[in-house]
């Protein structure tokens, strides 16, 4: 056996990584660059307030949010389409953004997040002497 | 009739070191035909689930960011057609999308009981299942 998986390494081949093993779900969402400041829409359904969760940190902004609702146990499923996994969004953004000075607004399963470009970033005229 | 399921948009994950080059090429075919797929299927779609209890069928829809206004439910025998409109939030004068779809109830419902609720970007339709006719025992005086 040793000189089979020798000869076909494919055998002890770890299996490839695939997206279906990831348990959060992407949330769809928008990116808009306004003249001071990016604009992040993302469509939260059935996310409230009290589970959800953005963090800041080594330039990646993240945004956590589970769903509140559970189903009732004397309900029972006929036809799903939804999951009950969590929502999970990691953006890169560099540190050109101000995170003390970020917004945040969720209505109706959608959450709206305003992020100031930070001031180092901000295009500045330099003075010839 | 033809059900078009709908599919959540996946995350991709970047390319990692350690994988072999058909990794990345599974990769890159499965991302040609999500990118297929989701274009199709994203815009007015959205997902619904139907659940049951003894005395209701209760249909949940996804619907994050419509307009209250807009949110229509409406019920003709067994077929519940659910239609909304959203704007885009990045451009406030642009025409809204309609989404809209029809699911089939499962069972008998009183359509004129029919409930919903909207909460958090989730849609609640309440159906009250059409009470089972029960057995009546009718005595006839025999002369």
């Amino acid at each position: 056996m040793a000189l089979l998986t020798s000869l076909l390494p494919s055998f002890v081949r770890e299996p490839a990584v695939t997206e279906a093993e990831t348990d959060t779900i992407r949330p769809l969402y928008q990116v808009q660059e306004l003249e001071d400041a990016y604009k992040v829409t993302t469509q939260l359904p059935g996310v409230t307030k009290e589970r959800l969760t953005i963090t800041d940190e080594d330039g990646t902004l993240t945004i956590r949010g589970e769903r509140s609702w559970k189903q009732p146990s004397e309900w029972s499923p006929v036809y799903r389409e939804t999951a009950q996994s969590a929502f999970a969004l990691s953006l890169y953004h560099d540190n050109v953004i101000d995170a003390d000075k970020a917004q945040a607004e969720l209505k109706d399963g959608v959450l709206t997040l305003s992020l100031p470009k930070s001031e180092a970033r901000k295009p500045r005229k330099i003075a010839i002497g | 009739m033809r059900y078009v399921r709908y599919t959540y948009p996946v995350a991709r994950t970047a390319y990692t070191a350690g994988r072999t080059v058909w990794d990345g090429l599974d990769h890159e075919v499965n991302r040609l035909f999500q990118t297929v797929a989701t274009s199709l299927g994203s815009n007015s779609a959205f997902p619904v689930d139907v659940y049951n209890d003894k005395e209701n069928v209760f249909v949940r829809a996804e619907l994050p960011g419509v307009d209250r206004e807009a949110l229509n439910v409406e019920i003709t025998d067994d077929q519940l057609t659910i239609s909304a409109s959203r704007k885009d939030p990045a451009n406030a004068d642009s025409t809204a999308e309609s989404l809209s779809r029809t699911i089939t109830v499962p069972e008998p419902v009183q359509g004129e009981k029919v409930t919903a609720v909207y909460q958090d970007g989730v849609l609640t339709v309440t159906l009250p299942k059409v009470e089972a006719v029960k057995p009546r025992k009718v005595s006839v005086t025999v002369n």
